[in-house]
């Protein structure tokens, strides 16, 4: 029995540290189940949301990176499995253009004091606040300080910058690719597609309507430059998930590239990078010369389905449980919080020199995931050099036509 | 057995079979001649969202937004559109194109073609299947006789690991393979510590491809040897052991005696296989994402997923469904045959 005591001060040591936020304070009674994407900030507040279950209130939550889908048939269902569901600028929009999502201005007010819920937290469409945001993302300059000052090579700024400099650790540091990127076919490349195109001045429709604006000679640049810079990657690069492209940075095998903040916090977390410490951050490069950082602005949030089927109200308080300021305290680093409470550190250096070059948020209008899905599966071909830049948007182009029309999106 | 008895026996399938899959199937035929949608209308919105610690963004933009009844519900749209959805998703008006381009050039007509996203999923499925069918069953066979000429202490623990791949869920086993083959993963790792140069084994359709492929005969074998070695314990012992009186080779009675034995297995594995790998669609998921390898099932799981349109992933299906009865055709006219002279 001695012999156990250790181990269990060791256990509850343990559990002391991963139920710090057990001073849940909920009331109602129920269920409530939540669907996110997984990446460690989500991890963070599900487990602070799971603490909610106690008594009568039961709270399960469902992290994986194939949410989106699950999503979009929960919201359509006759009924909702799921209380909470995390969106972004680009999940939302449909949601909303649909009329899927609860409006939260009466929790907003009737728990605003509790919770300190900030103004800069609220996603509003006209009046209606349509879910909560609780952090911001973009891609940005992940790079090697180490690698580059013994190069003598300053941080690129733009894609020019960093084609030379890649060229140069080739010819004289040996390394044969030395730029990585999110470029997996689909939705990854999509989203670089979007950053660069918005980068280079472009626009996907015409104004004020839904009519596809993306086949043009902005968009064939973008496509001849992010081919230069396929060709600087590892050949796998066209199948590298997000993933997989991090990974390239945590084992030292790539030199820079565009990378997602929130996976800012893995690069200096032993447990999986070989660079602790070696890796910096900087703003997105440019893509044309004077022009925005290429990239787009991300918010992450909470909004609540219109067809749940369960207490709103619960849902609204364990959203707020798990998004609260003691949980940000707590987990400053994880993510860059919505909160006025967080400290930006090290890992927020990109997004902020990004947001303040003006690079714009994601835009928020519904066709905009059509145009993204039409243009991820087709744009692939050119990089992998099976077809022209003119025909891949030609394509692209016609799909997203069929889409939209299918959706009555367009006549 | 008596009519009434033999309907009481026979009844419950063929009500299960009614309102499993017949109803299912209906509905998805239903589905595929309608369009739905929520109906929407230019209107002005502002949307205000946070950028960076603290500051927001507003932006005005006129955006589709739903139309709504007396009672604020959104209006659903459910129009009859007829065979539509099945013209969009063989993207009959790109096949014609394709087909009226002169002068003809077979190679060029094969590209255009396997452009569109159908012909394209199509014929990786079909490759697919051409590829693993007979590799999984050479390779099960091989394993079932391999197994059999084991001694007995050691056949359980054979049998389970050799089962292993067939147990572990397909996306999982899919990922697994994927993660061994990235740009500095195991496998490269140890080619490199042998002294072979880098090789990038995602880097095109013909090394990706594959590797589905092999996934396909690592995950699919297991099925072909457990069927094959339970048909092994069924040999004629007598018919063997005549033929080891006659002086026959080992190869002899393997040829003459046990592959004659266990063709109707081999039939009904071949088959099984050939409907599943018609459907393959985790490793797709996992590596091509349909810029290298495409198939029909991850096709329809796009269309319903991406593009959100439940009526055009209702015609996928039910054109998968057909293929699937026009690729056994031939096999189940040739079993029906060899019924009737039998």
């Amino acid at each position: 029995m001695k012999r156990m005591l250790p181990l269990a001060a060791g256990l509850a040591a343990l559990l002391g540290a991963t139920s710090a936020n057990a001073a849940c304070t909920v009331s109602g009674s129920g269920e409530v189940s939540t669907l996110s994407n997984a990446f460690p900030s989500l991890e963070v507040i599900a487990r602070a949301m799971r603490d909610c279950s106690a008594g009568s209130v039961k709270v399960t939550t469902k992290l994986t990176t194939e949410n989106n889908p699950e999503t979009v048939q929960a919201l359509k269902a006759a009924k909702s499995p799921y209380g909470l569901v995390a969106l972004t600028n680009a999940t939302i929009t449909p949601a909303q253009a649909a009329g899927q999502l609860r409006p939260l201005n009466d929790f907003v007010a009737k728990y605003k004091a509790k919770y300190n819920i900030e103004d800069s937290m609220l996603i509003k469409f006209g009046n209606d606040v349509m879910a909560i945001a609780f952090q911001v993302n973009a891609q940005h300059l992940f790079y090697r300080k180490d690698i580059l000052d013994a190069a003598g090579i300053a941080p690129p700024t733009s894609y020019d910058e960093m084609l030379a400099a890649a060229a140069k650790l080739k010819s004289t540091a040996g390394i044969e690719f030395a730029i990585s990127g999110t470029y997996k076919s689909g939705w990854n490349l999509a989203e670089e597609f979007v950053n660069n195109y918005l980068g280079m001045g472009g626009q996907f429709f015409k104004d004020g309507s839904a009519e596809p604006a993306f086949n043009n000679p902005a968009a064939i640049k973008t496509l001849e430059v992010m081919k230069r810079l396929v060709g600087a990657m590892s050949p796998n690069a066209l199948a590298l998930d997000t993933g997989a492209s991090a990974q390239q940075f945590m084992q030292g095998q790539v030199a820079m590239g565009n990378m997602w903040a929130s996976r800012a916090a893995n690069m200096d977390d032993p447990a999986q990078s070989k660079m602790v410490g070696k890796i910096a951050f900087a703003a997105a490069p440019t893509i044309m010369p004077g022009g925005k950082p290429a990239t787009t602005l991300w918010w992450d949030g909470w909004a609540i389905p219109k067809n749940f089927d369960g207490d709103p109200e619960l849902a609204f308080q364990v959203m707020m449980e798990g998004v609260k300021e003691d949980i940000v305290r707590a987990n400053n680093d994880v993510a860059i919080w919505t909160r006025s409470i967080y400290k930006p550190g090290r890992f927020a250096v990109g997004t902020a020199a990004s947001a303040r070059a003006g690079a714009p948020p994601y835009p928020m209008v519904p066709q905009q995931a059509l145009a993204h899905e039409a243009i991820g599966d087709h744009i692939g071909a050119y990089l992998a050099g099976q077809a022209s830049a003119e025909k891949v948007l030609a394509d692209a182009t016609a799909s997203y036509t069929a889409a939209a029309k299918a959706k009555g999106l367009l006549k | 057995m008596d009519r009434r008895s033999f309907v009481g026996f026979v009844a419950p399938s063929v009500l299960a079979m009614l309102l499993l899959i017949l109803v299912p199937l209906l509905g998805t035929a239903w589905l595929s001649l309608h369009e739905s949608y929520v109906k929407t209308e230019l209107a002005e919105v502002r949307t205000t969202v946070p950028l960076f610690g603290g500051l927001s963004r507003e932006d005005v933009r006129r955006v589709p937004q739903a139309v709504r009844d007396a009672a604020g519900n959104p209006v659903h749209v459910w129009n009859f559109v007829g065979l539509d959805n099945f013209a969009n998703v063989l993207g009959l008006d790109r096949l014609g194109q394709a087909m009226a381009a002169t002068p003809v050039r077979i190679g060029q007509l094969y590209r255009d073609v396997t452009s569109i996203e159908f012909w394209g999923a199509l014929e990786f499925s079909l490759l697919y299947i051409a590829a693993t069918t007979p590799c999984v069953l050479l390779l099960g066979f091989a394993l079932a006789l391999a197994v059999d000429a084991t001694s007995r202490r050691v056949r359980g623990a054979l049998i389970f690991a050799s089962l292993l791949p067939f147990i572990i869920t397909p996306v999982v086993g899919a990922l697994s393979i994927y993660w061994l083959f990235l740009d500095n993963a195991i496998v490269n790792a140890g080619l490199q510590g042998l002294g072979f140069a880098k090789f990038y084994f995602l880097s095109g359709a013909l090394p990706i491809r594959s590797l589905i492929i092999l996934y396909g005969v690592w995950h699919a074998t297991p099925f072909a040897f457990v069927v094959l070695y339970a048909g092994l314990q069924t040999l004629p012992q007598d018919a063997l052991e005549a033929a080891l009186v006659d002086g026959a080779t080992r190869w002899q009675r393997l040829w003459l005696v046990i592959v004659p034995h266990l063709v109707p297995l081999f039939v009904f594995v071949g088959l099984i296989h050939m409907m599943d790998a018609y459907r393959v669609f985790e490793p797709v998921l996992v590596f091509g994402s349909n810029l290298y390898a495409n198939s029909l099932q991850y096709m329809t799981y796009r269309i319903l997923n991406t593009e959100d349109n439940y009526s055009k992933a209702a015609a996928a299906s039910l054109l998968t469904v057909l293929g699937i009865v026009i690729l056994l055709i031939p096999i189940l006219r040739r079993m029906w045959r060899e019924r009737q002279t039998a």
